[in-house]
């Protein structure tokens, strides 16, 4: 295992395996079975939901519990563009900024707040969008929704719709997910995290934590609305159920099972939330509700740190066999007396930690 | 010429007001005790000056008045608080966190200087760079905590218990680093210290506070005679 | 920047992406699926079975009627299949398999399940539940020409064969039902001063426009009040209060949550006005609402249906309402009373159905079409006197005649003039 990650770690191994991968997935639709494609194209949308919903919540640590609201907005903006005939380029960039704009104003009200309000007041988003959704049927065809297709191969493609979907969403989630890993790896990511895990150390050293969120919570609603404009093209119709408040935890589970805090645990994310319930409907489509919350337990329970940390716990456990002696990286046990109290704490508690992991594997 | 002023400053956690007028004085380069017993108001007035509680009174540095202001704009002045409790960031390296240090700094290309300047004072920390915070010991966190604080290049350093819960041999060892980081880079420093000993080892002067008000002032040589500090803060 | 230890990124996606293949099973696209026309035989069509689909809310909050429009359908088919199958047009006996997709009443949802079963080769999907979910695969379903026929939702989109070339509701569209209140009340030849609350969408103004367009020649009837909430609110007392110092004598209501429904009823007892009811026919279940509500408290309680009501004492010795039970029990995996008409709609969805077959004289999915829209006069097992089945008007659901009912105690009666 270390040697296959020291492998990878070589610069043009690197290179040529990102290669391979694009290739990949520029070949699969043309050879995948369209419900494959659609499969595929529907982990693209919400993957991108997740991703947002993970910058605010994974990376900055502020709960947000409407990230739906903003997929249904996007869905929105995005449907009353392409009907009023809209440049395609227009719709996306509408639907991305619009939910931004909201996100923004949103978070600069509720940022203020602090702790568990933020979370309220992003429960309450979706609960409101539900009912304007449904008054506003100027803009967004009332309770029947809207249907908006625009994502019809062309002619001169020679292409199925799936397959022309397919590279709709692959696009644009491709450039999310290079966007957010920038995002969360330079200055700003750096700030991101100091801000999840202390507040007041994030303010002496000049970090704003009111802007650090407001912003976290802006760049989270733009993916969101970027991830409405997928949805809209691979779903082609919107209605008020698009946004209701039971999907938005949906994404925070979907999130948390991919890895919180990750940006390949969005990609995760995504392939749960999509899969789960088609593997449910086959195992009983009348339990799909019991055995969803089956698997979602049984993940939580034996990988907490999602389904990302998956090759990590392997990888330990692999560790383990071949040298039973301290593992690298652990503090060494034979630590100075004289280090009290807390520390000694501290570090016992994430001993056990560790411990705990391993032993339920 | 004075970088800090306090005068008359009061504060208030809610409703019950913990400082009544309090005054301090540091000049460039200077360094300045704050001692006294529990709930004195010694840890109050730090929060006071980098903004983190409520405050009125007067509060002047670097020739503006920075009452009010929100914490990070303090810090963005040049005002670097190093917390009671470190304050370091657990889940992050050591690096990560020097880098968070530097956050504010526009000289990039100089950073990776001033993170070995850190870990040629803090020798410990060299072999814990790609560690994780939380795994130091209380004393490597103390000196990251204090590195970290480095790495932002105040102008002033507030400095709260860097002693507290570490072993005398180690809390010396800590306090003969910030002494040394003094010397060399001029950074004026208001320090907060119960062992006075380890205190006088830092300051020129020092300020005594009692219950939110101060009730000596002096420098550090003046109150080192003094029978009632000996008595209170020097263990005799 | 690395907030803990992750796997190194490469790993992760090399992870992901195996996670994602071990989950699909693929196989070399053949262009299956696309397009069911000509003369050949459609997927989804064997000479020994026929496959259905319905993707419909198992789960959440409109599990309940959900479940009962996968129930009956399975419970007609079940019986027929054990009798020895269908005797198709084509000469041929087949069996009808029902497949059952759970979408939680989420369009994108629905959506996916169209597209598993079209992977899946279903030969049509229908009898699913919600006005939302079934559009949201109505337009695949038609680029993909899959029928998607007697789907229970009142949306007359749905009916408008221009427009769904591959689609027919099955129950009676909004205006339907309050038409046929409005006719009756027109009729009485009494006064009657009427209030109406209605649920602010196409469905309560769908109820108002079809029950005003019946009373509008009418003399003796008169709105005196008329206000609408929200589908989110959880109380509609301010308007019940309001509504109350009208001094209505009817008080039409058209209210599609159920809880909604039961507090109403009990609110409006509670201040003390008692007027004759209207309710939809999805928000009248004696058990699961008027009993709860307190509804013998009113002079009547009125609703629309074409359905034999299986918990009335009217029907109990029924033969259809019998059988009925008995297949729901044996084939329907619903051991119970039904507490939502659509377990009695989608067993006649199953009738209508075998009706279509009996008529279809090639194996595929045109054919079909073309059988299903050709049914005229047909009464349906459990269909009340008076009613029928025809799929040959355009505009209109498959049932588009419903008879106003009586609450009377137990179950509901055919009210034949009110009061």
């Amino acid at each position: 295992m270390r040697t296959i990650s020291a492998v990878l770690a070589n610069r043009s191994v690197r290179a040529s395996l990102i290669a391979v991968v694009a290739i990949a997935l520029i070949v699969a639709p043309l050879i995948l079975p369209a419900f494959t494609n659609q499969t595929l194209v529907r982990i693209g949308v919400y993957a991108v939901a997740i991703l947002g919903l993970n910058i605010v919540m994974g990376y900055t640590g502020q709960v947000n519990l409407g990230q739906i609201f903003f997929v249904g907005l996007g869905a929105y903006v995005a449907a009353y563009g392409v009907n009023h005939d809209w440049n395609i380029l227009l719709v996306f960039v509408a639907a991305c900024v619009i939910p931004g704009i909201v996100g923004l104003f949103v978070a600069l009200a509720a940022a203020r707040l602090g702790g568990l309000a933020i979370a309220m007041v992003t429960i309450a988003l979706p609960i409101v969008g539900v009912p304007l959704a449904k008054r506003l049927d100027e803009f967004t065809g009332g309770s029947q929704g809207t249907s908006a297709r625009f994502t019809d191969a062309p002619d001169w493609s020679g292409l199925y719709n799936d397959q022309w979907q397919f590279y709709i969403v692959l696009l644009v989630t491709a450039a999310a997910f290079l966007l957010a890993r920038n995002l969360v790896r330079g200055r700003y990511g750096r700030s991101f995290g100091v801000v999840r895990e202390n507040e007041a150390v994030a303010a002496s050293m000049g970090i704003s934590p009111y802007r650090t969120k407001v912003l976290a919570f802006t760049v989270a609603s733009i993916f969101g609305g970027a991830s409405g404009f997928l949805y809209l093209a691979a779903v082609q119709y919107t209605s008020p159920e698009t946004l209701s408040f039971g999907h938005s935890i949906s994404l925070v589970a979907a999130m948390v099972i991919g890895g919180a805090g990750s940006i390949t645990g969005a990609l995760i994310g995504g392939a749960y939330y999509v899969f789960v319930p088609q593997l449910t409907n086959a195992i009983d489509p009348n339990l799909t509700a019991i055995s969803q919350g089956a698997i979602l337990l049984a993940v939580l329970f034996l990988l907490p740190q999602g389904l990302v940390s998956l090759p990590r716990v392997i990888r330990r456990l692999a560790r383990r066999r071949t040298a039973p002696s301290t593992p690298s990286g652990k503090p060494p046990q034979n630590s100075p007396v004289h280090h009290p109290t807390t520390e000694a704490a501290v570090r016992e508690g994430l001993e056990t930690q560790r411990g705990k992991i391993d032993h339920e594997d | 010429m004075t970088l800090l002023e306090l005068a008359g400053v009061t504060a208030y956690y809610g409703p019950v007001q913990v400082l009544h007028g309090v005054g301090l004085s540091v000049p460039e380069g200077g360094s300045v005790g704050i001692l006294g017993a529990n709930g004195a108001g010694k840890t109050t007035t730090l929060r006071a000056i980098s903004g983190t509680v409520r405050t009125g009174g007067r509060i002047s540095f670097d020739g503006h008045d920075v009452r009010g202001l929100r914490p990070d704009q303090v810090a963005v002045r040049g005002v670097a608080h190093v917390p009671e409790g470190r304050g370091t960031l657990g889940q992050l390296s050591v690096r990560e966190n020097l880098l968070v240090g530097a956050y504010l700094r526009k000289d990039r290309a100089a950073i990776s200087g001033d993170i070995d300047y850190c870990l040629d004072l803090f020798p410990q920390l060299q072999d814990r760079i790609g560690s994780r915070a939380a795994s130091l010991s209380g004393g490597e966190q103390q000196m990251l905590a204090v590195a970290r604080a480095f790495m932002a290049k105040p102008k002033l350093l507030l400095l709260d218990e860097a002693s507290l819960g570490l072993a005398p041999s180690t809390s010396k060892a800590v306090y003969e680093a910030i002494r040394r980081l003094r010397v060399e880079s001029g950074i004026a420093m208001v320090v907060v210290e119960q062992n006075a000993n380890l205190a006088f080892s830092l300051v020129d002067s020092a300020t005594v506070l009692e219950t939110g008000r101060n009730v000596l002032t002096g420098s550090a040589a003046e109150l080192k005679g003094m029978d009632e500090i000996r008595r209170a803060y020097l263990g005799g | 920047m690395k907030i803990r230890n992750k796997p190194g990124g490469v790993l992760g996606i090399v992870a992901a992406a195996s996670i994602v293949a071990l989950s699909l099973s693929g196989c070399v696209r053949d262009g299956a699926g696309q397009g069911g026309g000509g003369s050949s035989t459609s997927p989804g069509i064997t000479d020994t079975s026929i496959t259905l689909g319905v993707t419909t809310p198992l789960s959440g909050p409109t599990a309940g009627p959900g479940t009962c429009t996968v129930a009956g359908l399975a419970a007609y088919f079940g019986a027929v299949n054990a009798a020895g199958g269908v005797q198709f047009g084509d000469g041929k006996k087949r069996t009808v398999d029902v497949k059952s997709y759970d979408d939680a009443y989420d369009p994108q949802k629905s959506l996916s399940n169209f597209q598993q079963m079209v992977a899946d080769n279903v030969f049509a999907v229908t009898s699913g539940l919600g006005t939302p979910t079934n559009r949201a695969f109505r337009d695949a379903a038609i680029s993909q020409e899959v029928p998607q026929v007697l789907v229970m939702t009142g949306d007359p989109l749905f009916s408008d064969r221009e427009e769904s070339p591959w689609q027919l509701g099955f129950v009676p569209i909004y205006q339907n039902e309050g038409a046929a209140f409005g006719k009756l009340l027109a009729e009485s030849g009494a006064q009657h001063k009427v209030a109406i609350l209605s649920q602010n969408d196409d469905y309560g103004k769908g109820y108002v426009s079809g029950f005003k367009e019946a009373i509008g020649g009418a003399a003796n009837v008169s709105v005196v009040g008329e206000l609408t909430y929200e589908a989110t609110d959880t109380s509609v007392d301010a308007q019940l209060t309001q509504l109350a110092a009208s001094g209505a004598d009817v008080f039409f209501n058209a209210m599609s949550i159920t809880p909604l429904v039961i507090s109403s009823l009990q609110k409006a007892q509670q201040i003390g006005w008692k007027p004759s009811w209207f309710l939809p026919s999805n928000t009248s279940s004696p058990t699961a609402i008027l009993q709860p509500g307190g509804a013998t408290a009113y002079p009547g309680i009125y609703s629309v249906s074409f359905s034999k009501a299986p918990q009335s004492p009217a029907f109990a010795k029924d033969a259809d309402v019998v059988k009925f039970l008995a297949d729901l029990k044996q084939y329907g995996n619903y051991p119970d009373m039904p507490a939502f008409p659509h377990c009695m709609w989608s067993y006649m969805v199953g009738a209508t159905l075998e009706e279509a077959f009996k008529k279809m004289t090639e194996p595929n999915r045109d054919s079909f079409m073309t059988a299903l829209r050709d049914i005229k006069g047909l009464q349906a097992p459990l269909m009340l006197e008076g009613t029928a089945v025809d799929t040959t008007t355009d505009g209109q659901p498959a049932v588009s005649s419903v008879l106003v009912q009586k609450y009377d105690g137990r179950g509901y009666t055919t009210a034949e003039k009110f009061g």
